[in-house]
């Protein structure tokens, strides 16, 4: 265990705001599922118009759920359509009890923890970039002009294309491309878009709503979103897995990270 | 793929815990420290601009009907059957001028048009064109007094369980020059299932703020001792009061 190998990697500010960020992300995700099964479909208009449908999860008289996406049906049933009740049985829902807070239908509910976790959000994204800004640390986050010309050679290292990854500071451009997208693009992107699904937004901020193409489309560009961020969910999982996992998560709940052959694998 | 079944279960294993402990925590005292950002969100959104106005165009003919069932009871099949010709609407409480309108007397004042979206709680939304007096014109000629803080509407339907829907909404949106009592759909009188032979409409909140059927409104200092003191039968329900988002 030398000691010079271990250092302080992330901020209690850090730390905080990235838990928090994380558990208002499960909870907006689940409870916003809870809020799709009220209309669980999405169209590419403003008003509701079943021509336009993009999505919609329904089921049939005889218990199948049934998915169609760009008008292709897929049967899902026992996932999608006709599922879990969230109270021990199957009934007529899109998105599965297990998968919605409350795990029952409850759409006043739904609403509820969504609105109230949008702030442990907001709140927590925006501290986050503050204290990133003040600490220096956001600057070895973002993706530079001089980091674009490595973001192919990087792909081809994680690939196996390569041997070595193209030099780089504390993270490397692909992860400065993702965590540049998240936190300028994707998370501003969904609060807006969830902002425009409401009437008196609309009726203050009216442009907002039109750069989306109207309410029932900012609803689909919302959802598009949610899954573009649960990509990235998953895509930072694997890393934090096959890195040196034990190694990532003490550095993010004590701050402090080791450094070595491959950032702490079996620590 | 290991890896892929990795994520797969870890992505479920996360929202699947999430949902379960959501699940408990909602149906304790937590959910007290949800409701309060009601307060947060009608602060800094309000009631502020215009909604949206539409073209005949975007109309929607059929305009969806939602909520509870028409009532079938006796004395509103009575009134439906005489054309609403018997049809009053009685405006009282904290005003100076309590009064008793009828349809002729509301179709005498000026009316207002305005073809807007109606958007659902659930999600969904409608384009329909609606006509009909401004509450905040009632609203003059019944003189609010100085107590007065919200205007409650009580109406003809009813829950499965018979609890009769009503709605409310502060001064300010009431005031709002598109907040409608309306009295024509889409250039035909109210049907019954749209709420005749009066409903009110708020683009600026959602769908369930737009009570139908409405035969009273009330003027008052506090909604706390009306049914479950919540402003709406929604809203006893568990529903904001403030739908503006």
């Amino acid at each position: 265990m030398a000691q010079r190998s271990v250092v302080y990697r992330h901020s209690i500010a850090t730390r905080l705001t990235h838990w928090a960020f994380f558990l208002a992300f499960l909870a907006l995700i689940s409870s916003g599922l809870q809020i799709f099964n009220a209309a669980p479909y999405l169209d590419a208009s403003d008003k509701s118009n079943p021509a336009q449908r993009v999505l919609s999860i329904d089921s049939t008289d005889a218990h199948q759920g049934i998915t169609t996406i760009f008008g292709h049906r897929f049967n899902t049933t026992g996932f999608l359509g006709y599922t879990d009740d969230g109270m021990g049985g199957r009934t007529d829902r899109a998105f599965p009890g297990w998968l919605t807070i409350p795990s029952y239908q409850a759409l006043a509910d739904g609403r509820r923890w969504h609105l109230f976790f949008a702030w442990i959000m907001v709140i927590s994204g925006v501290l986050y970039v503050i204290v990133g800004v003040l600490r220096g640390d956001l600057r070895e986050l973002i993706l530079r002009r001089s980091d674009l010309p490595k973001l192919w050679p990087m792909q081809l290292y994680y690939l196996r294309l390569r041997k070595e990854p193209p030099p780089h500071g504390k993270y490397n451009p692909l992860q400065k491309l993702a965590y540049t997208t998240v936190l300028f693009i994707l998370a501003p992107l969904i609060v807006l878009t969830g902002l425009a699904l409401s009437p008196s937004f609309d009726a203050a901020f009216h442009p907002i709503t039109v750069v989306f193409g109207g309410r029932q489309l900012a609803r689909l560009w919302h959802f598009v979103i949610m899954l573009l961020l649960i990509l990235f969910f998953a895509t930072h999982l694997v890393l934090v897995a096959t890195t040196g996992v034990i190694n990532h998560l003490r550095s993010m709940i004590t701050g402090w990270y080791r450094l070595g052959a491959h950032d702490g694998t079996g620590i | 793929m290991k890896r892929r079944l990795f994520i797969a279960s870890s992505l479920s294993a996360a929202l699947a815990g999430c949902s379960a402990i959501g699940t408990r925590l909602n149906d304790s005292r937590f959910r007290d420290v949800l409701t309060s950002v009601e307060a947060l969100n009608h602060a800094l959104l309000d009631t502020h601009g215009l909604a949206k106005e539409y073209a005949e165009s975007d109309i929607d003919r059929m305009f969806r009907v939602n909520g509870f069932d028409t009532p079938m009871d006796p004395a509103y099949v009575a009134l439906m059957k005489g054309n609403y010709g018997a049809f009053h609407l009685t405006v009282d409480g904290a005003v100076e001028r309590p009064q008793r309108f009828s349809l002729a007397q509301l179709r005498s004042m000026p009316l207002q048009t305005n073809i807007t979206r109606h958007d659902c709680v659930e999600g969904w939304s409608a384009i329909g064109k609606f006509r009909g007096v401004r509450l905040s014109d009632v609203l003059d000629v019944v003189r609010p007094r100085a107590e007065a803080r919200y205007v409650v509407f009580h109406c003809m339907d009813r829950s499965p369980e018979g609890l009769p829907y009503y709605e409310s909404l502060d001064l300010h949106q009431a005031r709002h020059p598109q907040t409608l009592l309306v009295l024509d759909l889409n250039d035909k009188p109210l049907d019954a299932d749209h709420g005749a032979p009066l409903r009110l409409r708020v683009p600026t909140q959602l769908g369930y703020k737009s009570a139908k059927w409405v035969a009273r409104i009330e003027v008052v200092a506090s909604f706390a001792t009306i049914f479950s003191g919540h402003g709406g039968y929604w809203e006893d329900q568990g529903y904001e009061w403030y739908a503006g988002i």
